[in-house]
C-alpha cells in the first residue's frame, strides 16, 4: 500500500508541470475553450433554440449579416459612438492628468472624488442616468429649465442620443484614461524639461515637443485598454435605451444580443458576435502596431 | 301530515343521497403523495399570492412543491433555456399568447385535455365552464388546452374624471371623439403644470401590445387571407398613423421611449389626461401612496375605430406543464395547478389583486362588496366578453415580429412616412415569419 502511494507520488512528482495546472487548465477549457469553440460552430448554423438541432448552412449566416440593414446601422452607431467618446476621453483625460500632475493643496482629496464614477458599478451608475435622462420626470430637465433653459430631449430622440450616451460613457471613463496617463506622467525623466527651460521654451513648446512624443505609448496604452471595452459597450447603453429609440443607439453588439437572446436565433447571433470580434480584433492590432512604432521613437 | 312526514323523510335521504354522491365525486388528492415538484415562476402577483398557501397544498397532498420565481425578463430566458436543455422542470407561468405556439412547436407544453376530462384526475368543483371563454381560448394551440389562466388581463381607457367633469367634456365613444378629447387637454395648464392629451407605450416592441387594439378598432390585422403581412394594407396603415400622431400631437415628449413604466408614471404625476394601456395598472393609479390622480380615475372600453369596431385584446398568464417531465410529476403538477386555480384561490387572488379568468371570483359577494371602482370592474367584464385572445402577430418567432412592427409604430411617432415604413416592414416580416 504505502509502496503504491509513494509509487504515485514520485509520478506526480516528476510531472509537476503538469499535474498542478492541470485543474485551472481543465476550468479554463470548459468555460472559455469548448464556448468558444461551440459558438464557431453555431456560426455555419441555422439555429432557433428549441426548435430542433442546428441545421449546417455554411457561410450563409454573413451572407445575410452582409444585406441586414441592421447590421449596417450597428457598425454606424458603433463607429459614431465609439470614436467620439474615445476621442473626448483621451483629450480631457490627458488635460484633466496635465492638472493633475501639478501638485496643488488638496489634490489627493479632489483626485480621489474624481475616480468616483469610474470605480463605480456600471449598471447602477446607468439606471440613475435613465431616470435622470427622462425628459418628463428626469433631474437633468428639471435643473435646465430651473435656470430658464430649453428642456432637452436626451435619450428620447434619435438625433441625441448617440451624443447623450457619449456624455455618460465620457463622465465615467475618463478618470481612467486619466489615472493611466498620470502615472505615465510621473514616471518621464526630468532632464529633458530641464534642457528645455535653459534653452527657453515655453509651456506649450514643452508639451508639444517633449510631454506628447514621451507620453505617446502611455496615451495608446490607454487608448487600447479603453477600446477593448468601449467598442463592445453593453450594459450602459442596455440599461439606459436598450438600443432606441428604434434602432438609433443600438450597436452592432447589441443587435447581436437582441437577435440572440431576444429573439432566441442563436445561429445568425453567434455570426454576429463574430463580427463584432473581428472588428475589435483588427482595431487592436492596428493600435498595437502603433504602439510598437511609438516606443521605437 | 303524514304525506308532509313522508315527503320530508323522502328529501332528507334524496339530501344525502347527493352529499355523499359529491363525496364521492372527491378526487383523491393523496394520490400523488411522496412526488417532488418544480414550478418556474414569474415574480408576478400571483406567485406572491400563492407561494404561502403552498404549504396547504402540501398537506392536502402529500406533493413536495419546490417554487422558484424571476424576475420577468430574466424569467423568459431562464426558461427557454432550462426546458432546452431538459432540467427538471415539471411545470411553469406562460403567457401564451407570446410564447404559446414557438413553446408547442418545440415540444414543451403538455396538453391538459386528458387531465381535465379524467374524473379519477379533476374535481367537478372545479368546473372548467367557470372560465371566461376568451381566455380558455387563448390558453390552447391547436385545439388543444395548454394552460389554465392565473391572471386574465385587458387594456382600457383610463380618465381624470375630475378633469372631464370640470371641463365637460364626454367620455369618448370613437376614435375621432378620442383624438379631439385628447387635443381639448393637450397644452392646458393644471396646478402649474402642463397636461398632455394622453400617454401611449411608444417604445418599439412593448408599444405593439397596446397598438394592437387600435389595429384591430381600424378593421386592421396582422395577416391578411392568404397568410401575408396585411402592414401595407389602408387599415394598418391608418391605425400605424393614428397612434403615432396621437403620442407625438398630445403625448409626452419623448414617446419613442415610453414603456409602461414611463407611461404609467406621467399619468399618475398628474401630468396626463388619458391613458391607453393595461387594465391592471388600476391598482398603481388608484394607489394613493404613490399616484397623486388615486380616486379620480375613470375607466372605459376602448373607443370605436371609423367603422364602429371596439375591438381590445386579452392576454394572460397561465400555468402548463412540460412535456418533458415524466407522467408521474407532470399527474402531481396537474393536482397542484388545479388546486391553484380552484374556485377558492380564483376570489383569493382577485381580493389580493390578481384578476381572476373565473367568472364566479367577479361575481361573488365579497369581491362586490370591496369594489372602489365598479366601472372599473364593468369595463373590465365587457372587454373580456369582446376581448381578442390574439394579441401577437399568429408566428412562432414573435418577438422578431414585434420588433418590425414597433419600428413601423416608432417611425409614425417620430412623423415620418407612414406608408413607406409600414411597406418596408411588410415585406420584412413576409420574409422573416416563421409558422
Amino acid at each position: 500500500m504505502k509502496t503504491a502511494l509513494s509509487t504515485v507520488s514520485r509520478y506526480v512528482d516528476r510531472r509537476q508541470a503538469f499535474f498542478f495546472p492541470a485543474p485551472a487548465v481543465a476550468v479554463l477549457f470548459l468555460i472559455i475553450v469548448l464556448p468558444v469553440v461551440f459558438n464557431l460552430y453555431l456560426t455555419f448554423t441555422k439555429w432557433t433554440v428549441g426548435l430542433g438541432q442546428p441545421q449546417f448552412i455554411g457561410f450563409d449566416n454573413f451572407v445575410e449579416a452582409f444585406g441586414d440593414e441592421r447590421v449596417w446601422n450597428g457598425v454606424k452607431v458603433m463607429i459614431y459612438f465609439s470614436g467620439a467618446s474615445l476621442a473626448l476621453e483621451l483629450a480631457l483625460g490627458l488635460a484633466i492628468a496635465l492638472y493633475f500632475n501639478r501638485a496643488f493643496k488638496g489634490s489627493e482629496v479632489v483626485q480621489a472624488i474624481y475616480i468616483i464614477p469610474f470605480a463605480a458599478t456600471p449598471v447602477a451608475v446607468a439606471l440613475i442616468w435613465r431616470i435622470m435622462l427622462n425628459p418628463e420626470i428626469g433631474v437633468l430637465n428639471y435643473l435646465l429649465t430651473s435656470v430658464g433653459l430649453p428642456p432637452g430631449l436626451w435619450v428620447s430622440s434619435a438625433d441625441a442620443v448617440i451624443p447623450t450616451l457619449v456624455m455618460v460613457d465620457v463622465w465615467k471613463w475618463t478618470p481612467m484614461i486619466t489615472l493611466i496617463v498620470l502615472a505615465g506622467l510621473k514616471s518621464l525623466p526630468q532632464d529633458p524639461y530641464e534642457a528645455a527651460r535653459i534653452d527657453g521654451a515655453n509651456p506649450l513648446q514643452i508639451f508639444w515637443y517633449i510631454t506628447l512624443p514621451l507620453i505617446r505609448p502611455v496615451l495608446i496604452a490607454a487608448l487600447m485598454l479603453r477600446s477593448l471595452d468601449n467598442l463592445k459597450e453593453f450594459d450602459m447603453i442596455y440599461t439606459i435605451t436598450q438600443g432606441g429609440p428604434g434602432i438609433a443607439s443600438e450597436t452592432l453588439y447589441l443587435y447581436s444580443y437582441n437577435v440572440s437572446f431576444g429573439f432566441f436565433k442563436a445561429g445568425y447571433g453567434s455570426a454576429l458576435m463574430v463580427v463584432v470580434f473581428l472588428v475589435v480584433l483588427v482595431f487592436n492590432v492596428l493600435m498595437n502596431r502603433l504602439r510598437r512604432d511609438a516606443s521605437v521613437v | 301530515m303524514k304525506n308532509v312526514l313522508k315527503s320530508a323523510a323522502f328529501a332528507l335521504v334524496l339530501s344525502a343521497g347527493l352529499m355523499s354522491a359529491s363525496a364521492s365525486a372527491e378526487i383523491n388528492w393523496k394520490q400523488s403523495q411522496g412526488t417532488e415538484i418544480r414550478f418556474l415562476m414569474n415574480k408576478h402577483p400571483f406567485t406572491t399570492y400563492i407561494e404561502p398557501k403552498i404549504a396547504e397544498f402540501e398537506k392536502l397532498t402529500g406533493i413536495k412543491v419546490v417554487m422558484e420565481a424571476f424576475p420577468e425578463d430574466q424569467y423568459r430566458n431562464k426558461l427557454t433555456i432550462e426546458l432546452n436543455a431538459g432540467g427538471k422542470v415539471d411545470g411553469f407561468m406562460i403567457m401564451p399568447g407570446q410564447d404559446d405556439r414557438y413553446y408547442w412547436k418545440a415540444g414543451w407544453l403538455q396538453p391538459l385535455d386528458g387531465y381535465i376530462s379524467d374524473p379519477k384526475l379533476t374535481d367537478p368543483s372545479w368546473n372548467p365552464k367557470d372560465f371566461f371563454a376568451s381566455f380558455a381560448k387563448s390558453s390552447s394551440v391547436e385545439g388543444k388546452q395548454i394552460g389554465v389562466v392565473i391572471n386574465a388581463e385587458t387594456s382600457l381607457l383610463a380618465y381624470r374624471k375630475d378633469l372631464f367633469t370640470k371641463f365637460k367634456q364626454k367620455v369618448p365613444a370613437n376614435m375621432k371623439e378620442l383624438e379631439a378629447v385628447a387635443k381639448f387637454f393637450h397644452g392646458k395648464e393644471m396646478d402649474g403644470k402642463k397636461l398632455v392629451g394622453i400617454t401611449l407605450r411608444g417604445k418599439k416592441a412593448a408599444a405593439t401590445s397596446q397598438w394592437v387594439d387600435f389595429l384591430y378598432s381600424f378593421g386592421g390585422s396582422w395577416t391578411n387571407a392568404q397568410g401575408k403581412s396585411n402592414f401595407a394594407s389602408p387599415e394598418d396603415i391608418a391605425a400605424f398613423k393614428f397612434y403615432g400622431d396621437m403620442l407625438r400631437q398630445y403625448g409626452p415628449q419623448g414617446g419613442t421611449m415610453l414603456h409602461w413604466a414611463e407611461s404609467t408614471s406621467s399619468f399618475m404625476e398628474g401630468k396626463a389626461a388619458m391613458i391607453y394601456d393595461a387594465n391592471v395598472f388600476k391598482a398603481l393609479y388608484e394607489n394613493p401612496k404613490e399616484s397623486k390622480v388615486a380616486g379620480q380615475v375613470g375607466y372605459a372600453v376602448i373607443p370605436a375605430g371609423p367603422k364602429g369596431l371596439q375591438l381590445p385584446h386579452v392576454s394572460n398568464w397561465s400555468l402548463s406543464i412540460s412535456k418533458t417531465s415524466t407522467p408521474e410529476r407532470q399527474k402531481a403538477a396537474w393536482l397542484f395547478i388545479q388546486w391553484a386555480t380552484n374556485k377558492e384561490n380564483g376570489l383569493g387572488a382577485l381580493l389580493a389583486g390578481v384578476p381572476s379568468g373565473r367568472k364566479s371570483s367577479w361575481d361573488s359577494k365579497e369581491y362586490k362588496a370591496n369594489d372602489k371602482q365598479p366601472d372599473w370592474t364593468a369595463a373590465t367584464m365587457k372587454s373580456f366578453d369582446i376581448g381578442q385572445g390574439q394579441w401577437n402577430p399568429p408566428v412562432i418567432n414573435v418577438p422578431e415580429i414585434r420588433d418590425i412592427t414597433g419600428q413601423v409604430i416608432v417611425d409614425a411617432i417620430e412623423g415620418k412616412d407612414v406608408a413607406e415604413s409600414a411597406k418596408k416592414a411588410a415585406e420584412l416580416m413576409d420574409k422573416k415569419m416563421e409558422r
